[in-house]
């Protein structure tokens, strides 16, 4: 459905776009991380054809969007992540507005119109002034908006951003709604984890560069290879156990504290009991034997580190 | 044919907000106070009778007064079309839509051109009746009401041409006016600078002065389409004074020449501006 090949956009000598493909199929989510200023938006922003890259290709449906922009925009539906609303405009104008530039026949704009609002759960606002709803409103009222002319595709560039966490709640049940709708998506965050719920595939981007990308549990399997194992001890408790750990096949890398041990650990539930049972037997004094969770966050500060330091300079 | 969604929008939340129905009370209020002090000046204290041709001056003092206010207006109702849309960060809600640019551009000069014609209609019934005492006919008022609007599109085309240039909307608006005064009046200037120096340094008129120059300026064009010979203080100042010597060079009225000019002018800006908001051309 989308195929970007080889996208590279420069800024000046800033290269914001490094050789960037990737490809999406018709029903998936595809979740698109990485830090501030690693490429998302430029990159949303070629695919919607609101941007000249400066060499690449991207086909959307087929269709090559530097030859036919406008066949592939009626294709797209694009939710900026920063964006105005006209003043006094009330909300079902708004929407009416937009239904013209689609090219909506008058006739069947109502009814649309009507459908969306409810789907963002804004019914009860068509007559209030754009201007006077809240942000998450405002928020949902854009995506409704990019949803008016039933695109194949919708590209959604950070749509939780700046919302308080019941707002974001919220934006994420409309958002598995239109999953379940069978919508192909396209969605940016720079937090890895609030996408993995309700993602099939991520890329992960760095300084213009996809690091990784794939099926979301292929991804998850490739990056958390290793879980992470916490285990604190009593006094003198340290080298028995970093020992002990040692002799253990699914345990990696090993660092140590004043009273506790951590490692990585790459293997299922039983293992860990294992392990657990036999440095229990083998005399450590435990006090207590957790997973610190190392969570997505962490592994995406994993993999894009190194290079974010460069990006923030470039940033500044 | 749907209409133009950014004409459908822009006129309804233009004419509902208090600016329009502002603009035009003071528009009106204005031209009425003009009328006002004309009448007294003219008609009764200076003669205490009726004077048909004293009231072709008030004509042609109150058409220059109109023109200089639609020229001072119509900048403002493009200049900031798409520079505003930047600003308020909703040009790309439009531009991600397969709307084309060459309509989103129409729709916005076809909106100030609303404005104008709006304000030259609401100041109908007060014009009327000064032209019609005046002795002046239907024909002559509907030239004047047309060369109007053709040098409001010019000047809207203009407005929108440095808006779509220029990022931030004050700049966008005072290079407008610097290039409508120009338009106007800085091409009179440079056309009386070459007359004298040309003068000056010959001794003598020169054989083939540069009329095409006037003939770009809408100021002198009006000059040619209320007929004026360059009498009345105020037609002076706002149309210039080269009229009256050039005019009788020109085999077509000058008005005319002035008109097609702007008519194709405004139309190459239109295409440019399209051309330049296209994201990917
Ligand atoms: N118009 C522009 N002119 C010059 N440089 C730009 C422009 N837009 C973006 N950049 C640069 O391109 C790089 C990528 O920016 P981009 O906005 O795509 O990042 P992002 O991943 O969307 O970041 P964020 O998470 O902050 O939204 C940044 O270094 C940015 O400074
Ligand atoms: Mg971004």
């Amino acid at each position: 459905m989308v195929v970007v090949s080889n996208l590279v956009k420069k800024y000046g000598k800033l290269l914001a776009v490094n050789d960037l493909s990737l490809e999406i199929e018709k029903g998936q989510i595809y979740g698109f991380v990485g830090a501030n200023g690693a490429g998302k938006t430029t990159t949303m922003r070629i695919i919607s054809g609101l941007l000249r890259a400066t060499s690449g290709k991207v086909l959307v449906n087929g269709i090559d969007i530097s030859k036919n922009p406008r066949a592939v925009k009626k294709m797209i539906g694009y939710m900026p992540d920063f964006f105005g609303v006209y003043s006094d405009l009330k909300v079902s104008e708004y929407m009416n507005f937009y239904s013209g530039l689609y090219g909506i026949p008058p006739r069947n704009r109502k009814k649309i119109i009507d459908d969306l609002l409810e789907l963002v759960n804004l019914s009860d606002k068509r007559d209030a002034y754009v201007d006077s709803l809240s942000r998450g409103m405002k928020q949902r009222l854009c995506l409704a908006r990019s949803l008016i002319h039933d695109p194949d595709l919708l590209i959604l560039d950070e749509p939780a951003s700046g919302l308080d966490p019941r707002a974001r709640v919220e934006m994420k049940e409309i958002l598995k709604e239109l999953k379940s709708m069978g919508r192909t998506i396209i969605i940016s965050s720079h937090i890895l984890h609030e996408l993995s719920e309700i993602c099939t595939a991520i890329g992960i981007i760095d300084n213009g560069k996809m690091v990784v990308s794939g099926p979301v549990e292929e991804i998850m399997a490739k990056l958390s290879h290793s879980r992470r194992i916490k285990v604190k001890v009593l006094k003198g408790g340290v080298e028995p156990l970093v020992k002990c750990l040692q002799e253990e096949p699914e345990i990696g890398r090993i660092t140590t504290g004043n009273d506790y041990v951590e490692a990585d650990f790459n293997g299922n539930g039983e293992k860990l009991a294992g392990i657990l049972k036999n440095i229990v037997i083998k005399g450590v004094p435990v006090i207590s034997f957790t997973e610190t969770g190392e969570n997505l966050e962490s592994i995406f500060m994993h993999v894009t580190r190194g290079n974010s330091q460069d990006a923030d300079k470039s940033n500044n | 044919m749907q209409i133009n969604p950014i004409i459908e929008k822009d006129l309804k939340t233009k004419m509902r907000g208090w600016k329009a129905p502002t603009l035009i009370t003071f528009y009106l209020g204005f031209l009425g106070f003009l009328i006002w002090v004309f009448f007294i000046d003219n008609i009764y204290s200076a003669y205490n009778y009726f004077d048909p041709r004293l009231m072709t001056d008030v004509f042609k003092t109150i058409a220059s007064f109109q023109f200089g206010l639609i020229v001072l207006i119509t900048p403002v109702l493009t200049a900031t079309a798409i520079s505003g849309e930047k600003e308020r960060q909703t040009l790309d809600l439009l531009l991600c839509t397969d709307y084309s640019t060459f309509k989103i551009v129409i729709g916005k000069i076809v909106v100030s051109i609303a404005h104008v014609l709006l304000l030259i209609t609401a100041s109908l019934p007060i014009l009327s009746t000064v032209f019609l005492f005046g002795g002046i006919g239907i024909i002559d008022m509907l030239r004047l009401f047309a060369f109007y609007l053709v040098t409001a599109l010019l000047i809207a085309s203009l407005g929108m041409l440095f808006s779509t240039i220029f990022r931030r909307s004050p700049v966008s608006i005072i290079v407008t006016y610097i290039m409508v005064l120009g338009l106007l009046y800085g091409t009179l200037i440079l056309h009386g600078l070459y007359l004298i120096l040309y003068q000056n340094f010959t001794g003598q008129m020169p054989q083939a002065p540069l009329y095409w120059v006037l003939y770009t300026s809408p100021a002198f064009g009006f000059a040619s389409v209320i007929g004026t010979d360059g009498g009345g203080i105020i037609s002076v100042f706002l149309t210039g004074t080269a009229y009256g010597r050039v005019a009788a060079f020109g085999q077509i009225s000058p008005w005319i020449i002035n008109t097609a000019f702007s008519i194709v002018v405004s139309i190459l800006i239109i295409i440019f501006c399209a051309w330049k908001i296209k994201p990917v051309k």
